[in-house]
């Protein structure tokens, strides 16, 4: 189950104008699109399905009417209503749906439910993206896992130490009690690690911003959802003694890890991950590199929720485990439900 | 639709009558006679089925002709539409 009255990061803006004037044929909470830039540049999404003869508009391309259907020409604006066909009269054609979408930080989002209740005032804001004392990197992965197996696995780091144990894993995490408050809607997991090593990728990111890779450093990961499933995370290290989080800028490696998950169906989920930093936000081949790093580092997530999901699905009966290190998973739940209560109860969220 | 009257269709062509039943379209009684017509969508849409009427008001039905073309009554869409009058002459 999702919500679906809400924004959802639907394709990174790279990806769609990487495809010109075809369409970017992709499900969002079991609602099939077809996302496209017209002709005169703005996004559109409308259903992936041509009321002809059913055939996926995400086969068609951009034309002056909106999207030109690849299989008989059908021609449908952006509301979703055919305007045009060769050799035919488009009057009585009924419309498919369309969907409302919005053009922000270097992404589409759309918003799969109930179009009379799309609203741009809605959209979440983020201080990190269009600032230029930020740089900003991330990639995507296509899940085969309910997308709250993503929310557990980001609100619960624990798994660092053992799923990452060459790059951010280190002992000192399992050690470390976490904390975890509700705020509202607000779910944030959080874990300060005082005077230890840093671990293989925040000494690269420590020698990157001009600090001594093997000094004895405050780490800390607070980990920040808000509905439906989006997870910033605070991470960065600073060398030990100087206030950890809160230390001065040229004593600290300091990062945001980016997180919008968004459901594609009940077991499947697009995972749009990046990283946003505030140090040598000018120096594209290090945004690169982290770039790389994280990839790697959450393909291995990857591998585990797929396999974690396979194990779910064949044995659906068995109950799992909540530990004091899934209250962050087991409160983010939480607000997901009772938002989706909201939404089938018609209250507005 | 629940108020669809009986009504006669002659087929000037084939001196033919037949009964347009209340849960029957023309289509589907032309069919049923062994008159076959172009077709396709059944509802009023594609056009396929646009047939000439000789005499009789149709009552239109689809959504392929312009209000225009409805008002003047000389053709019609037999797979959706019905009959005002109590007899429609068509040229088939």
């Amino acid at each position: 189950m999702f919500i679906k009255n809400t924004w959802y990061v639907a394709c990174s803006l790279a990806e769609l104008e990487a495809l010109g004037d075809k369409p970017l044929g992709r499900t969002i909470c079991n609602e099939k699109m077809a996302i496209f830039k017209g002709v005169d540049g703005k996004v559109a999404a409308v259903e992936d399905f041509c009321p002809h003869r059913g055939a996926p508009m995400s086969l068609g391309k951009a034309c002056k009417n909106g999207l030109r259907c690849g299989y008989h020409g059908l021609e449908m604006g952006t509301d979703g209503k055919t305007v045009h066909m060769p050799g035919q009269r488009v009057r009585g054609f009924p419309a498919v749906k369309a969907f409302a979408v919005v053009e922000r930080y270097g992404f589409v989002w759309a918003w799969p439910g109930d179009q009379t209740q799309a609203d741009e005032a809605q959209m979440p804001v983020f201080e990190f993206f269009d600032n230029p004392a930020w740089a900003y990197g991330g990639g995507l992965y296509h899940v085969k896992a309910d997308y709250r197996l993503m929310i557990d696995n980001l609100m619960d780091l624990t798994h660092e130490t053992y799923v990452h144990s060459t790059s951010i894993g280190q002992p000192e995490i399992d050690e470390t009690p976490c904390e975890t408050k509700v705020d509202g809607d607000k779910v944030i997991t959080q874990r300060f690690m005082d005077n230890i090593q840093a671990p293989p990728f925040w000494q690269m990111a420590m020698s990157a911003n001009g600090l001594d890779p093997q000094a004895q450093v405050d780490r800390w990961q607070i980990c920040r959802f808000s509905p439906p499933s989006h997870i910033m995370i605070d991470v960065g290290v600073a060398l030990a003694g100087h206030g950890g989080f809160d230390a001065p800028a040229d004593k600290k490696a300091y990062s945001v890890v980016v997180d919008f998950i968004t459901p594609e169906t009940e077991t499947s989920h697009w995972y749009h991950w990046g990283m946003a930093r505030n140090f040598k936000a000018n120096d594209a081949a290090l945004t690169d590199s982290i770039r790389q790093g994280q990839g790697k580092i959450f393909g291995e997530d990857m591998e585990m929720l797929q396999l974690q999901q396979e194990n779910i699905l064949r044995h659906p009966d068995r109950k799992l485990l909540m530990l004091n290190i899934d209250a962050g998973g087991v409160q983010s739940r939480r607000v997901i439900e009772r938002h989706l209560q909201q939404e089938q109860t018609g209250a507005t969220a | 639709m629940s108020d669809q009257n009986t009504f006669e269709v002659h087929l000037a062509q084939r001196n033919l009558t037949l009964t347009v039943p209340p849960e029957k379209s023309i289509l589907q009684v032309l069919q049923d006679a062994g008159v076959e017509v172009p077709f396709s969508c059944s509802e009023g849409v594609c056009g396929t089925c646009l047939t000439q009427v000789k005499e009789g008001e149709p009552e239109h039905w689809d959504m392929y002709l312009t209000p225009e073309e409805q008002e003047k009554n000389d053709c019609m869409m037999v797979c959706i539409s019905r009959s005002k009058s109590p007899r429609l002459v068509l040229d088939l």
